[in-house]
C-alpha cells in the first residue's frame, strides 16, 4: 500500500496485533492463565469423577454378593452359627468370673494355686456342662456349613464359565463360546437338604435349651458377693439367651432364598455394616463402621491432646511471649509440620510404642485406663503421633485468628483495668472463637486423612473396639480408613468388589473432608467478628 | 509487697497467682510441643547418624548412599559372627567352597538368617524421590503460579472466581490417600500409564498444586498497586506489566514459598504408593532402552522404603541401621528444605518492605 494513500485521521501507534483464534495476544495470555486457574475446579472434578466411576459398581456388586449369600443358603446357616456364637460369647463370660475368683482365692485369701485350683473343681464342671452343651448345635452347623459351600462354590464355578463365555464372545470366538456349557443352579433343588434340617434342628435346640436350664440350675455358689453378683449377671444374660431361641427358629421356618435383596441393602450393608471381611471361604463383608470407629477413635484421641496444646501455644505465642521468644518458637513449631508422617510412622514403631507400653506398666500409673496394655502399636500410639502432626496445623491457624482481633479490642479490654489473663480469657479467645473452632475442624480434617501413621502404628486390627469397658478402648489396636485403603490396594484384583469397596471408603473420606473444609468455612464467615 | 498498700492495686495477690499459674501452663504447652518435636529429630539423627557417618576418613559411609538396597545375610564362621550383603555372601561362599575343594574338604555350608533390604544403600531412592520432586514441582509451579497470576491480576471478582477460590481451599483438604487412589484410577488404569513416574508427577503437582496457588498469590499481592498503575500509565499492555512490573518482584517471594510445597512433595507417601513407587528396583532410572520408556518406569523412593523397611521386616539390630538411616537421610534432606523456605521467608519479609 503506498503511504499516501493513507488517511491522516487514522493514526495509529504500533503494529497491527497479532491474532491468535480471533485473539490479541493479551487476551490470548489471558485465556491461558485463566485455564490454568480452572485447573484447580477441574482436578476436583476429576477426583470426584474417577472415584466414583472405579467405585460406584461396587453397590450392585455388593448386593448380587449378599443375593448370592441368601440364595446358596449361607444366610439360614448363619443364624443357627449366631445362636452358637452367642453361647461361645457367654462361655468367654464365664471363664472371665473363674479367672476372678481364682484371683480372689490366692489373693484374698491366700491360697496356693494347686488349692484354689481345688476349691473351684465345682465351679469347672459346672462350666465344663456349660460348654459342652452346644456341641450337637455346633456339630449341625458345621455340618450345614459344608452343605451351603457347596452350592456357593457350584454357583462360582458357573459364574466363572459365564465370565469365560463372556469373553470368549468378546473376541469373537463363538463357536468355542458355545461349546462353554452354563449350567443352571437350582437353588429349590440344592437348598433341600439344607431346609429339611429343620425339625432336626429344632430337637436340637430344644435338646440344648433343657440342657442349659439344668445345667444353670447347678450353678455353684462363689466366695464374695461381687463374685455371686456376677453370676446372678450371667443366669440373667443366659435367660435372655434362652428366650432368644424361639425368634430363631421363626427366623429360620420364616426363611425363604427367593426373597428379594432390595437395592438399599447394598448401601446400608456398607455405611452400617459392622464387618469388613475380606478373602474369608464362607462370605465377604464389607461394613465400613470398624474402619469409620477406628478412624474417629484416633482423630479423637489426637485432638485431645491436640487441641489444648496447639491453641494454648498459640495464646501463649501471640498474646504472652516476648517478641524474641515469638520469632525463635513460632517457626520452630511450624518445623515440626514439614517432619514427614512416615517418618513419625517409623518413629511410633521403634521408639513410642515401646515407651508408652513401658511407661504403662509402671505401678504408679495404674489408675489410668486401659494401662497396663501389652499391644505396642494401638490407637493410643497412632493418636499421640497424629497429635504431634494436628497442633502445627492447629497453632498456626489459631494464632492467625487471634492476630485478627481488632487492637482496639485489646486496649479497650485494658484501659478498663481488666488483667491480662482476664482479657485473654474474656476478649481475645472469646473474639477469635470463630478462627479457633475452625482451626480445630481443620485439624481434624488433616489427621482423619493421614495415613501413614495410622497404617504403621494403629495395630490394624479390624474391629470394632470394645467400649463396654469404658476407656480401655483407647489401647486397642485398631484399622482406620486410611489405613485399610493404603494396605489393601496393592493386593486387589482390580474390578473385583473389595476393589471398589476401597474406592468406596476412598469416596467416603473425600466427603468427610469436603463437609468439615465446608463447616470450618461456615463457621468463620458466619462468626466473623466486624471490626466496626 | 501487701496487698492493700497501694490505693490503685485492685488487682488481688491472689488473682495475680492465678494470672502467672495460667501463663505457665501456656508456656509448658509451648514447650512441651517443642519438646516432642525434638524427641523425634533427636532420636532419629543420633541414631541415624551411626550409619550415616563413620569414624575414620571419609567420615560419611559413602557405600550407604551410593549403593542399591541387598538382602543382609548373618551367620556364624569360624566362631566369628559375620554380617555380608548379598553379593558378598555370594562370593564369599564360593570362595570358600573352592577352598574347601582345594583341601579336599566337604564344602562347607552357611546357615545364615537373611534380612532383606538391610545391607547396601539407598541410592536408587534418594534418586527416585529427587526426580519425583523436581517433575511434579516442575508441573505444579506452572499450574499455579499461572493460576495465581490469573486469579490476582485478570480476575474480576464474580461467582466465577469465587468458585475457582472455593474449589482451591477444598482441594487443599482432601486427604493425600485420596489423591493416590485418585491417581491410580486416572493414570494408571484410564489412560493406562501403569505405574511411573509420569503418573506419579501428576498426582503429585494435583496435590501441592493449593499450596502453591496460596503460596503464589500472597506474593503477588505483596507487590505494591503502584507498580502496576505506574506501568500501565506508562503504556504498557497488562502482559508487559506483569512481566516486567510485577513477576520480578513477586518471583523471590513465589519460589521460597513453593519450598514449602517441596518438603510436602518429598515427605508424602500415599499418594506414590500405587501410583510411581516399586518396593524394589534393580535399574536406576536412566538405564531405559529408549527415552520414551523414562517416564514410564516406576522408581523407588525414600518414603516409600521407609515405609517398607520399618514394616515388612523384623526391628533387631540388624535391621534398625538400614531404618534409621534411611530416615535419618531422608528427614535431614526434608528439614533442610523447610528450614530453608523459613529462612528464606523471614529474610525475605525483611528485605521486601515497600
Amino acid at each position: 500500500m503506498p503511504p499516501e494513500s493513507t488517511p491522516p485521521a487514522t493514526f495509529r501507534i504500533g503494529k497491527a496485533r497479532t491474532r491468535f483464534f480471533g485473539l490479541t495476544l493479551d487476551e490470548t495470555i489471558k485465556a491461558f492463565f485463566g485455564g490454568n486457574a480452572l485447573m484447580a475446579v477441574v482436578v476436583l472434578a476429576l477426583i470426584t469423577f474417577f472415584l466414583f466411576r472405579e467405585g460406584f459398581d461396587f453397590f450392585t456388586q455388593n448386593q448380587h454378593s449378599i443375593r448370592v449369600y441368601r440364595e446358596a443358603g449361607l444366610e439360614f446357616v448363619d443364624y443357627i452359627r449366631q445362636q452358637e456364637q452367642d453361647h461361645t460369647a457367654l462361655t468367654r463370660y464365664l471363664s472371665d468370673v473363674r479367672l476372678r475368683t481364682l484371683q480372689h482365692f490366692t489373693g484374698h485369701e491366700g491360697l496356693t494355686l494347686a488349692e484354689a485350683n481345688s476349691r473351684l473343681e465345682g465351679f469347672d464342671a459346672f462350666a465344663g456342662r456349660y460348654g459342652e452343651a452346644v456341641d450337637p448345635l455346633r456339630g449341625l452347623v458345621s455340618e450345614l456349613t459344608e452343605v451351603a459351600t457347596e452350592i456357593k462354590t457350584k454357583y462360582q464355578i458357573i459364574e466363572d464359565m459365564k465370565e469365560k463365555r463372556r469373553q470368549l464372545l468378546a473376541e469373537g470366538k463363538t463357536a468355542e463360546a458355545d461349546a462353554v456349557i452354563v449350567a443352571r443352579v437350582d437353588f429349590k433343588t440344592e437348598l433341600g437338604p439344607l431346609i429339611a434340617t429343620l425339625p432336626a434342628y429344632k430337637e436340637t435346640s430344644d435338646q440344648f435349651a433343657t440342657t442349659l436350664r439344668e445345667t444353670l440350675a447347678l450353678a455353684p455358689a462363689l466366695p464374695t458377693p461381687e463374685l455371686q453378683k456376677r453370676m446372678e449377671r450371667f443366669r440373667e444374660l443366659n435367660s435372655d439367651y434362652l428366650v432368644g431361641f424361639p425368634v430363631v427358629l421363626r427366623q429360620l421356618e420364616e426363611w425363604d432364598y427367593t426373597k428379594p435383596v432390595p437395592a438399599w441393602h447394598a448401601f446400608t450393608g456398607f455405611i452400617f455394616g459392622r464387618q469388613w471381611l475380606t478373602a474369608s471361604f464362607w462370605q465377604d463383608w464389607y461394613g465400613v463402621v470398624p474402619l469409620f470407629v477406628g478412624s474417629l477413635m484416633v482423630s479423637a484421641i489426637a485432638l485431645m491432646l491436640a487441641v489444648p496444646l496447639g491453641v494454648g501455644a498459640a495464646i501463649y505465642i501471640s498474646q504472652i511471649a516476648s517478641a524474641r521468644e515469638q520469632r525463635l518458637v513460632k517457626p520452630a513449631i511450624e518445623f515440626i509440620s514439614a517432619i514427614p508422617s512416615v517418618v513419625l510412622g517409623f518413629f511410633g514403631i521403634a521408639v513410642l510404642g515401646q515407651i508408652l507400653r513401658t511407661l504403662s506398666q509402671f505401678d504408679s500409673l495404674r489408675w489410668v485406663p486401659g494401662f497396663p496394655f501389652a499391644e505396642r502399636l494401638n490407637a493410643l500410639t497412632a493418636g499421640c503421633l497424629l497429635a504431634l502432626i494436628a497442633v502445627p496445623t492447629i497453632f498456626t491457624l489459631a494464632e492467625d485468628a487471634i492476630n485478627n482481633v481488632p487492637r482496639s479490642f485489646l486496649e479497650a479490654s485494658l484501659a478498663l483495668g481488666a488483667s491480662r489473663l482476664q482479657t485473654i480469657l474474656r476478649i481475645i479467645i472469646p473474639a477469635s472463637l470463630s478462627g479457633i473452632v475452625s482451626a480445630v475442624l481443620l485439624g481434624l480434617g488433616r489427621v482423619i486423612g493421614e495415613t501413614m501413621v495410622v497404617l504403621l502404628c494403629a495395630g490394624n486390627r479390624i474391629e470394632i473396639p470394645d467400649f463396654t469397658q469404658g476407656l480401655v478402648a483407647v489401647v486397642q489396636p485398631v484399622h482406620t480408613m486410611t489405613g485399610i485403603i493404603a494396605q489393601e490396594m496393592g493386593e486387589v484384583v482390580r474390578g473385583s468388589i473389595h476393589y471398589r469397596a476401597l474406592f468406596m471408603v476412598g469416596i467416603l473420606l473425600f466427603l468427610i473432608a469436603l463437609l468439615l473444609n465446608f463447616l470450618a468455612q461456615k463457621i468463620v464467615r458466619k462468626y466473623r467478628i466486624s471490626i466496626g | 509487697m501487701s496487698a492493700t498498700a497501694h490505693p490503685f492495686a485492685t488487682r488481688s495477690a491472689r488473682g495475680r497467682q492465678l494470672e502467672r499459674m495460667t501463663f505457665t501452663v501456656f508456656r509448658v504447652a509451648t514447650y512441651f510441643v517443642l519438646l516432642c518435636g525434638l524427641l523425634v529429630f533427636g532420636d532419629i539423627f543420633v541414631k541415624g547418624a551411626h550409619t550415616v557417618f563413620q569414624s575414620e576418613f571419609p567420615y560419611v559411609n559413602v557405600p550407604f548412599l551410593t549403593e542399591a538396597p541387598e538382602s543382609l545375610y548373618v551367620f556364624e564362621h569360624n566362631g566369628k559372627k559375620m554380617e555380608l550383603g548379598d553379593r558378598a555372601f555370594r562370593a564369599f561362599q564360593s570362595s570358600e567352597a573352592a577352598r574347601a575343594r582345594a583341601e579336599n574338604r566337604p564344602v562347607p555350608r552357611f546357615k545364615a538368617e537373611s534380612y532383606v533390604y538391610s545391607a547396601g544403600g539407598i541410592w536408587p531412592c534418594i534418586v527416585g524421590t529427587v526426580l519425583l520432586v523436581v517433575g511434579s514441582m516442575t508441573i505444579a509451579l506452572t499450574l499455579g503460579v499461572s493460576s495465581a497470576i490469573y486469579l490476582n491480576e485478570y480476575a474480576k471478582d464474580g461467582p466465577g472466581v469465587r468458585f475457582i477460590r472455593l474449589a482451591v481451599l477444598n482441594l487443599a483438604g482432601v486427604p493425600s490417600i485420596v489423591f493416590g487412589l485418585f491417581g491410580f484410577g486416572l493414570f494408571v488404569i484410564f489412560l493406562d500409564w501403569n505405574v511411573s513416574l509420569l503418573a506419579g508427577w501428576f498426582t503429585l503437582a494435583f496435590m501441592v498444586l493449593p499450596v502453591i496457588i496460596t503460596a503464589s498469590e500472597e506474593a503477588l499481592k505483596a507487590v505494591p498497586k503502584g507498580f502496576r498503575e505506574g506501568s500501565l500509565a506508562l503504556g504498557a499492555t497488562k502482559w508487559q506489566t506483569i512481566r516486567t512490573n510485577v513477576l520480578p518482584y513477586a518471583l523471590p517471594g513465589v519460589l521460597t514459598s513453593s519450598i514449602l510445597g517441596i518438603a510436602r512433595v518429598a515427605g508424602e507417601t500415599a499418594p506414590i504408593m500405587f501410583t510411581a513407587a516399586y518396593v524394589v528396583r534393580d535399574k536406576l532410572p536412566w538405564e531405559v532402552d529408549r527415552l520414551g520408556d523414562f517416564f514410564f518406569q516406576g522408581v523407588m523412593a525414600l518414603p516409600y522404603h521407609i515405609y517398607v523397611v520399618s514394616s515388612k521386616i523384623p526391628q533387631n539390630e540388624y535391621t534398625a541401621r538400614v531404618q534409621y538411616g534411611t530416615a535419618f537421610v531422608f528427614l535431614f534432606i526434608v528439614a533442610l528444605i523447610a528450614l530453608a523456605s523459613i529462612v528464606f521467608r523471614n529474610r525475605m519479609r525483611r528485605i521486601y518492605k515497600w
